[in-house]
């Protein structure tokens, strides 16, 4: 069986049969992940000095210099390598002062931070498969973003308490600014505005509270609201909707769950994109105290400031591990970084290696690189890759660099 | 004439993501990517037809996409974009404290133009400036 790394759920139970060597047949992959698994021979990236051809090894040299010059050299992405590959990562940027920030510093951090400090409730996928009652998708949709998480854990599955899955057992409800795909198989849809979660969580204390809420469909709320608590096991999944409405009242995420632990059980898992975004939280704070945006300048300090967005603006240098920022960030911010000189390492060809001056292809992981890798809620999975590959891991490439220093 | 203005909603679409898996130069990424989503109100008060191009007119910048009619509906005042390079070219360098982009409540104007939907190598170029 092989596991794929197209997003955060690593499912782990897909078939690959080889044909004289190469990927063949596979079962049970979502549209997303045989996109993932087929891209392998799709626009791979190519050694590049400067806009041409290199080896591979003047590539290594060139990056290392690179970033040996650089004052202050940004390492960015790392959310699509593996634990291992990470680690490797963190030795080269405390060698180099560099200051670390990874995707999560631009979606699910704050909430991923919660999560990883222990401040709100948690649980892994495998409860959810066996206990929970009531799935919130609150501005996530995972049939889009995650196609198998209502399949294989949060809504269609049976599990251990829940052997009768989503026909009698399980509740989805989904809160978001679009009647999107997850919310037209849910059981509820709770329409709220661009903006509106803030006041939307507001209101839903109040009804907690046994107060009449300040929205103007009050019995739909209240439904809403006394579903949830119905709940034994309830869990929200938050996602970018989220994420972003209550960037600005984060407290309001610990009071409502809070709140809705007084009468019932709820977690919370954060919808984690990129397929190992956790396992690098998880790392940097093992090490540092911090999830994200952090600085090896002087000592270990974190802090809005060595965030990439910021991070943009100051720094004169950038590595860039497995991550497309030119192509994720405002187009501000991404101008900027194709102004300075940027080192790419990626299996596939994308906006930042074409504007980087160095690229440095390197092995898919879970596909052409074993490794293992944080599942959005926490659990540890291993794998192998799927097929022979010559090119080098993210590993290699990030320990070979720091030798060239 | 000029439209009004609307909010606009970034988000993920299963079929996008898959051509961006697949490769993100190919025309079936800029299809699924260069799109603005109206309610079917929306599109009737600013007299667009499905598949109409037109330019998103926003603080930061503009761009030119698809418009679509939306099978997400109701939304109205809510236009919704696949988050691809098009519509980062709407979200604004600068944020409150927290450093996180308004990635999903951009505001802009929707109105109807004749101009082409830039291809990525096109976005690419004036990225590079
Ligand atoms: S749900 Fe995610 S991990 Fe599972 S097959 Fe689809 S892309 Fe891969």
């Amino acid at each position: 069986m092989a596991v794929c790394t197209g997003c955060s759920l690593l499912c782990e139970d897909i078939e690959v049969a080889l044909d004289g060597g190469k990927m063949g047949k596979t079962r049970n992959l979502c549209r997303k992940g045989l996109g993932h698994f087929k891209s392998i021979y799709l626009d791979r990236a190519r050694p590049a000095v400067d806009g041409k051809e290199a080896g591979i090894d003047e590539a290594i040299d060139k990056a290392a210099g690179i970033l040996k010059n650089a004052k202050k050299p940004l390492i960015f992405g790392w959310s699509n390598s593996t634990l291992d590959a990470q680690k490797a990562g963190l030795e080269l940027a405390r060698e180099l002062g560099a200051v670390v920030d990874d995707t999560s510093s631009i979606c699910q951090g704050w909430i991923v931070e919660k999560v990883l400090r222990k401040e709100i409730p948690t649980c892994t996928l495998d409860d959810v498969r066996n206990y929970a009652d009531v799935s919130i998708f609150w501005g996530s949709d995972p049939s889009s973003s995650h196609p198998r998480h209502l399949s294989r854990f949060s809504y269609y599955p049976r599990g251990e308490k829940r052997q009768r899955g989503y026909e009698e057992d399980r509740t989805a409800i989904t809160i978001d600014v679009r009647k999107s795909p997850t919310a037209d198989i849910s059981d509820e849809y709770y329409r709220v505005l661009p903006g509106g979660d803030a006041g939307l969580v507001e209101a839903m204390i109040s009804v907690l509270d046994g107060k009449i809420p300040r929205v103007e469909d009050k019995k739909k709320l209240i439904s809403l609201v006394t579903n949830m608590k119905k709940s034994r096991f309830g869990v929200i999944f938050p996602g970018l909707g989220m994420v972003y409405s209550l960037k600005g009242r984060k407290e309001l995420l610990d009071a409502l769950v809070e709140k809705l632990n007084q009468s019932s059980r709820y977690s919370v898992i954060p919808m984690v994109g990129h397929y190992n975004m956790r396992g690098f939280n998880q790392t940097l704070l093992d090490q540092t105290g911090f999830i994200n945006r952090v600085s090896f300048q002087d000592g270990v300090e974190s802090g809005p400031e060595h965030s990439v967005m910021e991070a943009a603006k100051t720094c004169d240098a950038a590595l860039v591990i497995g991550s497309d920022p030119v192509s994720s960030l405002p187009a501000a911010v991404a101008r900027r970084l194709a102004g300075m000189p940027v080192v790419a390492v990626d299996p596939h060809r994308n906006l930042t290696t074409d504007v980087a001056r160095v690229v440095i292809p390197s092995a898919a992981s879970g596909l052409e690189a074993g490794g293992s890798a944080l599942r959005m809620d926490g659990v540890e999975i291993k794998f192998d890759g799927v097929v022979e590959s010559e090119r080098m891991t993210d590993l290699e490439i990030l320990a070979r660099i720091k030798e060239g220093l | 004439m000029a439209g009004d203005e609307m909010r606009i909603v970034t988000f993920r679409d299963i079929f996008q993501s898959e051509a961006q898996e697949m490769g993100r130069y190919s025309q079936e990424y800029q299809d699924l990517s260069a799109v603005v989503r109206l309610d079917q109100l929306d599109m009737k008060r600013l007299g667009l037809k499905d598949g109409q191009r037109v330019a998103v007119e926003g603080d930061s910048g503009t761009v030119v996409v698809t418009a679509r009619t939306s099978d997400e509906s109701p939304h109205p005042g809510v236009a919704l974009m696949p988050n691809s390079p098009w519509s980062n070219r709407l979200v604004p360098e600068e944020t409150d404290e927290s450093r996180i982009p308004e990635f999903k409540n951009l505001k802009g104007r929707i109105v109807a133009t004749e101009e082409k939907v830039k291809p990525i190598s096109e976005l690419l170029e004036e990225l590079k400036g």
